[in-house]
């Protein structure tokens, strides 16, 4: 039943060769068509992730943050959905040239996803251990009872009091907190080279929030995998971050990493979302501080997508899409007049 | 779930005792008992004065229905009104009869529901939902008779066009039904049809049900979490969506199973089966209100007691029930 790619993963992965990222992902385009026309969701969106390295991704609502990150995972219903363009590699690895069954083998093996909602994305009928301990069947074939003890050392791993017995608990009568750490302990069964954690938090209180933060940081460092971070709260990614690629409109407009994007960011957007942080970096529940709504995903005005809201626009940038380009050391930015953007605050 | 599967047990007790207090109390307002009696040519009053206190009619009405309803665990229902027989006998025949029908249709339907709806649900608008919901449109709004007869008229032309009689449509067994598994078989020989045509209607309807349960559940985000666990697309339809979509399903066929039973009363009309149905018209002819509420209440027990089975599934499968 297992394949070459479980074989390789329980013996332990290979090293990757220095320098090549884990996770790539290439000029991605998805569109979802829907009756109301086509809804471009992503529009080239490119970033790589360093192995043990922590990638945030900060964008709006609606942005396209969930849908890059379900293209990554081959979560996207198809139709409506469509990856258009664009290819993403794990570990060098073409997924898109995969047959269905080694990228499924991949999914939650190679790469893992924790959810924003964690009651909607436990299932409520079964026990928080059964679903726990089923990943690790499902991937490794291993027995029911091997299973059920891993899932309880996962579940002790993520600061489930009394795991054992709490293996046999179903969602319904965990806290939000513990069910966001079941999810964590589910998405780390397989000790992932990669979780993506598309806004864990969200769903959670101000204070348990917090304590879920620092336990994805603990076992990220602890695991060595690399972490890609969705979120709309800039705090969450000046606090776990090393980097940061801003999303807009379906496209990265920023890239860099979190201390310079913070200090000097070189888009007009991320300049905004900066100006929204009130004084001594307190948290803040959503952002929409910059004038105007994002564009409505089926009708991105042409140009540069940001122009409408933008107090550096003018009439090149309503002409021409800005290319993300480098801007520096490790930085890149989508916009015609990011020199001015930067030097001038 | 022992707790539970208890809690629901002791619910069903009042339901019946509810149900016989009705049963008895409807049936009596309705007229004196022993008026067909008192028509009969050659009965005397002294006779009917008889009946009637050894009935205890002569009894205020909770007297008599107390009476009646402490004796049926010792009694069964009592003897016919006129004639010296006992009811539960009788009774006992064509409601085995009957469930055999019902239940086979029950599981029928239920399976093939189940497999249709969630097929259907898998390929949304394709060439299959579409003909299973056109089917089930028929399925939906023609009566089961009509079914029954037309299923009948089929295998009649069969049989003139080629001698062949691939299924009986009427009895319940051959003249000569052998006994043991030949017995069993040639029973399973002579219900096709009448499950068949039992079954049409609720194929559609739970079908639908369970088409639209499954299309919420395979949208549902821990149906998006299975699948990012790496599962395999089969796993994902039959362990973590049908298991949520069946929830619903259950609850629409138990609370079918009366509208089952109607239905059962009609093919076994037109089948000409010795069942509740045809056992209920009978006596109704015949005016005698104590194997008419015997039947009553036999047919609330058994309601009662798919409800309570389906409650108990519906506990197995949903742990949130189960446990407040
Ligand atoms: N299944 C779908 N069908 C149609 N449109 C979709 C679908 N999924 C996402 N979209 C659209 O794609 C766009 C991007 O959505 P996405 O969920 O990626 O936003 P997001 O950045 O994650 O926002 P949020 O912070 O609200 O989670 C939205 O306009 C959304 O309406
Ligand atoms: S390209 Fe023009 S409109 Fe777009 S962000 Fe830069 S200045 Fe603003
Ligand atoms: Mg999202």
């Amino acid at each position: 039943m297992n394949g070459d790619y479980n074989a390789a993963t329980a013996s332990g992965r290979s090293p990757l060769p220095p320098g090549e990222p884990v996770l790539e992902v290439r000029d991605l385009h998805v569109e979802f068509r829907t009756r109301r026309g086509t809804l471009r969701a992503v529009n080239g969106v490119s970033w790589s992730l360093e192995p043990g390295e922590t990638l945030a991704i900060l964008g709006e609502s609606g942005s396209g943050k969930s849908v890059s990150a379900q293209a990554i995972m081959g979560l996207i219903d198809s139709p409506p959905g469509f990856i258009t363009e664009g290819e993403i590699r794990f570990r060098g690895e073409d997924l898109f040239a995969l047959s269905e069954d080694r990228r499924r083998r991949i999914r939650g093996d190679g790469v893992a996803m924790v959810f924003q909602d964690a009651l909607t994305a436990l299932n409520p009928v079964f026990s928080v251990g059964w679903q726990i301990a089923e990943t690790y069947r499902v991937h490794r074939g291993t027995s029911k009872r091997e299973a059920y003890a891993k899932a309880a050392e996962l579940l002790d791993r993520v600061g489930i009091p009394s795991a054992h017995e709490r293996l046999n608990s179903y969602p319904h009568e965990f806290s939000g907190g513990m069910r966001q750490r079941a999810m964590i302990a589910m998405a780390l069964a397989l000790d992932p080279e990669v979780l993506i954690a598309d806004e864990p938090t969200t769903a959670l209180d101000v204070t348990v929030q917090a304590q879920i933060m620092d336990l994805l940081t603990e076992l990220r460092s602890e695991l060595g995998m690399g972490l890609v971070l969705i979120t709309h709260d800039l705090a969450v990614v000046a606090e776990n971050a090393d980097r940061v690629a801003v999303m807009y409109a379906g496209r990265i407009v920023e890239e860099g990493t979190v201390s310079e994007v913070f200090t000097e960011p070189a888009h007009p957007y991320t300049l905004g979302l900066m100006h929204s942080i009130p004084p001594l970096h307190r948290r803040v529940a959503a952002l929409d501080p910059i004038p105007g709504t994002p564009p409505n995903p089926a009708r991105i005005p042409p140009g540069c997508p940001f122009h409408p809201r933008c107090a550096f626009a003018r009439q090149h940038c309503r002409e021409v899409e800005p290319p993300l380009e480098r801007v520096g050391e490790g930085r890149a930015s989508a916009c015609h007049y990011w020199e001015e953007v930067k030097g001038g605050e | 779930m022992f707790q539970y599967a208890l809690r629901r047990l002791l619910i069903s007790i009042p339901v019946i005792a509810l149900a016989t207090f009705i049963i008895f109390g409807a049936v009596t307002i309705t007229g004196d008992p022993l008026q067909e009696l008192r028509q009969a040519p050659n009965i005397t009053q002294e006779q009917i004065d008889q009946i009637r206190e050894s009935r205890g009619l002569d009894q205020p009405f909770y007297v008599q229905y107390w009476r009646w309803v402490t004796d049926i665990p010792t009694e069964g229902f009592g003897d016919y009104l006129i004639s010296p027989r006992p009811i539960w006998p009788d009774l006992q025949r064509v409601m085995g009869n009957t469930l055999q029908l019902v239940i086979a249709a029950e599981v029928l339907a239920f399976v093939v529901a189940i497999a249709l709806g969630t097929i259907s649900a898998k390929r949304q608008y394709s060439v299959f939902d579409y003909a299973t919901t056109t089917i089930s449109f028929f399925g939906y709004s023609m009566p089961s008779f009509w079914f029954a007869l037309i299923l009948q008229l089929i295998v009649v032309q069969i049989f003139f066009a080629t001698g062949v009689r691939i299924f009986p449509i009427a009895n319940l067994s051959s003249a000569d039904p052998g006994t043991g598994l030949a017995f069993v078989l040639d029973r399973m020989h002579h219900l096709v049809l009448p499950v068949i045509s039992l079954a049409i209607f609720s194929i559609a309807s739970y079908s639908r049900y369970m088409r639209a349960s499954m299309l919420e559940v395979i949208n549902s985000d821990y149906v998006r979490t299975a699948r990012a666990k790496g599962l395999r697309e089969g796993k994902i339809t039959t362990r973590h969506a049908m298991r949520n979509a069946l929830i619903p399903t259950i609850t629409v066929a138990a609370l079918s199973f009366g509208t089952l039973m109607s239905g059962a009363i009609v093919i076994e009309t037109v089948f000409g089966l010795d069942g509740m149905g045809r056992y209920f018209i009978l006596q109704l002819g015949r005016r005698d209100p104590y194997p008419i509420m015997a039947w009553l209440t036999v047919v609330a027990v058994i309601i009662v007691i798919f409800n309570l089975i389906a409650d108990l599934v519906y506990g197995y499968l949903d742990p949130r029930i189960r446990y407040d």
